[in-house]
């Protein structure tokens, strides 16, 4: 009898949950109705699809986005064991340095290391009395690859580090005490837990190395943003066709992802610890590694910006920097975390906690605006707003709000992944021994799972600030007349050349980031150590 | 014509020279350092006594300002900014909403936009664009008062938009290396001339470049334009991300000539007065395309009137000073002329059967750059 209450309830919230998420996936998919309503009115151009300078794009991103999440890996994933299961000293002060490229704009990063790296750049200048007398390009892949990456593999570290953290180490211990040397227990018992997490960090850097604008379009590099980005201005029709191929593109990346993450192993005692393993003769060459990488990502842009600085050259009255740059940067970024951070709980629940179709269908909308450019979802809204906002769109009053809708649009995977992985990692069985104990299926909810999930779902939201913050071509859209934030200030200033005056905002902006990660990282990080 | 001319221009060389020597002295808007904080009309003339006043009509002989209006402005803040101060300083009953954007990007908000855009008025950096939006039907005509301020040559000929201000398609040119008769009077003798191998320079991603390729591709066929792209490429251009970089790159001699706007060898020469820099110009065909740029009224303007008096503004006598003298750019009333070392706009060899509102066709010109290899 009492058992078959439970079921009901279960029953009738799964139902329940499934709907709320349902709707909120679609509200979040409606953008692509208007992709696909353009793309059905331009299908006279659909023979643009096949044309030899689209396919080429086409292999240009696939590149771009497998190069980026290699490399990703390859440095995230040690990095983040590294930094949790080993004796590596300052693991905080590491963790954090690690971390902190995150608030780095890659189009900022891209900027400076084509002022470092560039034919007559600083770099070369300084090195110049070394003997360096030039540097390979750094346009094309090469350079696209290596500034994206050092600026996206600490989704993967910050994944992967929250899925250590959680590690059931009874099972590496168990693994130790049958010989099973450091590797093997790795592969064997570490690896196939932290799966999903490295899954669902590369699939973040996936998705942002393929909706990137500034940085192919600084670097040089000829792929789906930055054709989109030239061929809306002449041909809204081609920029609709390479917008909805590249949701296409997105949703084979999606699928792919999907297949490598399998099942992930569930442990009924999350986060338990174990003991650290010994670096040993290895501890220098770990801590080069987890210096050097930071070094380059943060001390180039932090010198040009330094440099743009001190040479302040010309300046105007009309781009002096207004302190409320920064309210409207973070007070936007603060609603997209919080909205987005509510609305990823009950797609990540069903995703973590449902099998099927349904559910695996609808965490994966969540990613689809991911991949509908900033530009294109700005272009969109404002359509949207401009027919159906009426005189509140003329005063501009719904700006704002479709702004943070914009935004949400765009990273709420970042919420969902980080938090969906939470909840993979605790067991519902907690939940459900609760339930059995009599407490009603919300509060069993809100009393067991929520605070084993919260660092997850915190850390979801931080990601989402700090992205908001960082966003650039939705923002210049959709922000109301004279409403400014660090970046819009930041790109108008550097548009027009005012290097000096762009180097206050974005110096700005990395501050602010950087606070709000050591926030991040505090709130995380109770067990750090 | 000529005799008018030549005197005009000894004139203005005179008024060029102090103009240029006053403005490094007070205004030091482009050199390091300064920052005037609001424009006053009359600086050009501070250093020839007191009884100067701006060419043109002055804002008091036009109707008075007021109410809300929304600026679409593809012309950057720093450059406009301190115009829009300026005029609320004289109106304070005005206040302009600035919106700064690419302009076509503005162009294709506008249209997305629809009947319900806050738009009074598009100011842009290009005919190309003012063409587009009057094409999409976007525009509402402006009153003949407006557009007779303007000369015929820098405003639409269906009165859908006016130019505001002129930029003229020069070669500037190392003195050092070269003298005024090395660099060639016709656009396609660059490539030919052995002299330029490895000497010059170009901005293939900026605005005023691809309507420059746009013009050559409609005043000489899409063939020819790509035989003189892949000549450049041939001949080894260097490539700079925009037109200052490679007035500059010229001066410090990285490069001996290159193709920019007029103005940004200007804005060298302001702060570097000693800099082995000159203009030069070629003749009747793409490489001097005189662009404008301009504005027009939206015609979901929420009084038209008030938008097109504006726009007429814009064509003040302290306006036109604006862009002379914080700008560099050509004056477009024809009570005005250029300060610099540059000559009036008469004596200027555009080519004479472009219409500037042709230059929205970029889409090709894009085309065309990415086939022969050039990534923009």
């Amino acid at each position: 009898m009492a058992t078959n209450t439970v079921e009901e309830r279960v029953g009738g919230r799964s139902v329940g949950l499934t709907l709320v998420a349902g709707a909120i996936a679609a509200v979040v998919l409606s953008p692509l109705v208007w992709l696909l309503a353009g793309a059905f009115e331009a299908r006279d151009s659909l023979s643009l699809l096949v044309a030899d300078t689209t396919v080429e794009v086409f292999v240009n991103s696939v590149a771009l986005a497998a190069g980026v999440t290699g490399a990703s890996i390859v440095i995230g994933v040690p990095l983040a064991f590294l930094t949790v299961r080993t004796d590596l000293p300052a693991k905080r002060l590491f963790t954090v340095l690690l971390a902190m490229p995150l608030v780095v704009p890659s189009y900022i990063g891209a900027f400076a290391f084509v002022s470092a790296f560039g034919p007559r750049g600083r770099l070369q200048g300084i090195l110049a009395p070394l003997g360096v007398e030039s540097l390979p390009s750094i346009y094309g892949f090469g350079g696209t690859v290596l500034v994206l990456t050092l600026y996206t593999y600490p989704y993967v570290f910050i994944t992967t580090r929250a899925a250590l953290k959680t590690v059931d180490t009874s099972l590496i211990d168990a693994a130790r005490t049958l010989q099973h040397d450091g590797w093997e227990t790795f592969r064997r018992v570490t690896f196939p837990q932290i799966r999903p997490a490295i899954g669902a960090g590369s699939l973040l850097v996936a998705l942002y190395a393929l909706s990137d604008f500034g940085t192919p379009q600084i670097m040089r590099y000829d792929v789906f943003t930055r054709v989109i980005f030239s061929a809306q201005k002449y041909d809204l029709d081609l920029a609709v066709l390479l917008s909805l191929q590249l949701v296409v593109v997105t949703l084979v990346i999606l699928a792919i992802e999907s297949r490598v993450r399998g099942g992930g192993v569930q442990s009924d005692h999350p986060g338990r610890r174990a003991s650290s393993l010994r670096l040993g003769r290895l501890k220098v060459p770990a801590v080069l590694a987890c210096l050097a990488v930071p070094t380059l990502a943060l001390a180039v842009p932090l010198g040009i910006l330094g440099l743009w600085l001190v040479n302040t050259g010309r300046t105007t009255s009309s781009l002096a920097f207004q302190p409320e740059y920064v309210l409207n940067s973070v007070g936007l970024s603060f609603a997209a975390a919080l909205v987005a951070a509510v609305c990823a709980l009950p797609i990540a629940l069903v995703a973590a906690r449902q099998r099927g179709l349904v559910p695996a269908a609808l965490e994966r909308s969540a990613y689809v605006g991911y991949a509908i450019p900033g530009l294109v979802i700005g272009l969109a809204l404002v359509f949207f707003g401009a027919h159906y906002g009426g005189e509140f769109y003329r005063q501009g009053v719904i700006l704002l709000p479709l702004l943070v809708f914009a935004y949400v649009v765009r990273f709420l995977p970042q919420a969902v992944g980080s938090t969906r992985t939470s909840f993979e990692q605790v067991s519902s069985t907690l939940e459900e021994a609760a339930r059995t104990l009599g407490e009603p299926p919300s509060r069993a909810f809100r009393r067991v799972t929520l605070p084993l999930v919260a660092p997850g779902v915190l850390g979801g939201a931080a990601l989402v600030f700090l992205t908001t913050m960082k966003e650039l071509p939705a923002t210049l859209l959709l922000r109301p007349a004279g409403f400014d934030t660090l970046v819009t200030h930041l790109w108008s200033a550097e548009q027009q050349g005012y290097y000096g005056q762009a180097a206050i905002p974005a110096l700005v902006l990395l501050l602010v980031s950087a606070l709000s990660l050591l926030v991040m990282v505090r709130l995380e990080g109770y067990d750090v150590e | 014509m000529s005799d008018n001319g030549h005197r005009r221009r000894r004139v203005l060389q005179a008024v060029g020279a102090v103009g240029t020597a006053g403005l490094a002295g007070c205004l030091d808007v482009f050199g390091g350092g300064g920052d005037n904080q609001t424009f006053q009309p009359g600086q050009i003339g501070s250093g020839r006594g007191g009884d100067y006043v701006p060419a043109g009509t002055p804002m008091e002989a036009m109707p008075d300002l007021s109410g809300t209006i929304d600026v679409y402005s593809g012309r950057g803040q720093a450059l406009v900014g301190r115009l829009f101060d300026y005029l609320h300083e004289q109106y304070p009953d005005l206040t302009i909403n600035p919106r700064y954007e690419d302009s076509i990007t503005l162009v294709n908000k506008i249209r997305e936009e629809g009947s319900n855009s806050p738009a009074d008025v598009f100011y842009s950096v290009n005919a190309g664009s003012l063409g587009a939006l009057a094409e999409a039907g976007r525009t509402a005509t402006l009153p003949d008062d407006v557009l007779g301020l303007a000369k015929e040559e820098f405003r639409d000929p269906e009165g859908e938009w006016t130019g505001t201000s002129g930029r003229a398609r020069t070669i500037p040119y190392n003195t050092d290396t070269f003298g005024e008769g090395d660099i060639p009077d016709d656009i396609f003798a660059f490539p030919e001339a052995s002299r330029f191998d490895d000497a010059m320079g170009w901005a293939p991603s900026y605005g005023s470049f691809q309507a420059f390729v746009t013009a050559m591709r409609v005043l000489n066929g899409r063939e020819k334009t790509k035989q003189w792209l892949q000549g450049m490429l041939d001949s080894g251009v260097q490539e700079y991300a925009d037109e200052f970089a490679i007035a500059q790159a010229v001066a410090d001699g990285e490069i001996q000539a290159g193709f920019a706007n007029h103005y940004y060898i200007q804005r060298v020469l302001d702060a570097r007065p000693d800099a082995p820099l000159a203009t030069a110009f070629t003749t009747n065909d793409a490489g001097a395309v005189f662009n404008v740029a301009g504005a027009a009224v939206v015609d979901t303007a929420n009084d038209t009137d008030m938008a097109a008096n504006f726009v007429r503004h814009l064509l003040s006598a302290e306006a036109q000073e604006y862009f002379i003298t914080q700008t560099y750019e050509y004056p477009v009333i024809p009570e005005a002329q250029p300060i610099g070392d540059l000559p009036p706009v008469e004596e200027l060899s555009p080519p004479p059967e472009l219409d500037l509102s042709q230059l929205a066709d970029y889409g090709p010109t894009i085309e065309l750059l990415r086939e022969v290899g050039i990534t923009v």
